[in-house]
């Protein structure tokens, strides 16, 4: 759990939805490592971004900070930004950060991939 | 059973830190939910010493023997000291649209750990926080 090192992977679920997987310490070293990944799938044309955090046990203020200017990228051109795999305190965290007043958080991937699927055919 | 570390400011140290925490929580017998909130706590307390204080930090944990029984986790440095009542704890300010993000460390600290006291002045900042065995986050 204490990791300096993050390990990140990208995939294009569908052309709306890029799925990031982030396993590791989100400091500021991190979060711009997710931010770049955010970047690179938004290139490729997604507009909402699912963030796995499984494997994921520490933050730190620095690092969200960073995923909540993804978020705010994001919605600036109508796109979301979604997390799921959130540890109890990781969960808290985004709470008392406010992110979770503008990120959709979903509790594994399979929910939020349904969730965004179910979205684009209603 | 007291755990000292003196940190010399190097990238990630903070890390030791939690890496400190995380051992000494799972011998006193603490939940998970508790160790990750010790720990995210303590990496802020620990980011903030770095910041603002000079010198090294101190880091200072141990089982308090209180009813119920708590984890103590003292962080000091020997920085210009601040006011730690300065700060604001209103999400809505600080999110979609505005400038600056940076200045939560206390706001989590306060929400993550079961009690927290702030004393700062030039020279010696110290910031005492415990979390119970059990956990209550």
């Amino acid at each position: 759990m204490s990791d300096a090192q993050i390990n990140i992977s990208t995939n294009v679920l569908d052309e709306n939805l890029g799925l990031i997987s982030a396993a590791g310490y989100i400091n500021n070293e991190g979060g711009q490592a997710v931010a770049d990944a955010a970047e690179e799938l938004v290139g490729k044309g997604c507009s909402s971004l699912l963030i796995d955090l499984e494997g994921t046990r520490i933050i730190n203020s620095i690092g969200v900070s960073i995923l909540l200017e993804i978020m705010e990228k994001l919605m600036d051109n109508d796109g979301v930004l979604a997390f799921c795999n959130l540890t109890p305190t990781i969960a808290k965290t985004f709470e008392i950060m406010g992110l979770d007043q503008y990120a959709r958080v979903f509790p594994d991937r399979e929910v939020a991939v349904n969730a965004f699927a179910s979205d684009a055919t209603s | 059973m007291e755990v000292v570390l003196h940190l010399t400011v190097v990238p990630n140290v903070e890390l030791v830190a939690a890496k400190a925490v995380e051992t000494l929580g799972d011998a006193l017998g603490m939940d998970r939910n508790g160790v990750e909130a010790a720990t995210v706590a303590l990496v802020e307390a620990c980011l903030n010493a770095m910041e603002h204080g000079g010198g090294q930090v101190v880091v200072r944990m141990a089982k308090e023997e209180s009813e119920p029984p708590r984890l103590r986790i003292e962080v000091e440095d020997e920085g210009q000291g601040f006011d730690p009542e300065a700060q604001s704890n209103d999400a809505s300010t600080r999110v979609h649209g505005c400038v600056s993000k940076r200045g939560w460390g206390l706001t989590l600290i306060r929400e993550l750990m079961d009690d927290v006291q702030i004393s700062s002045e030039p020279g010696k900042t110290l910031v005492r926080m415990w979390k119970g065995l059990g956990g209550s986050s």
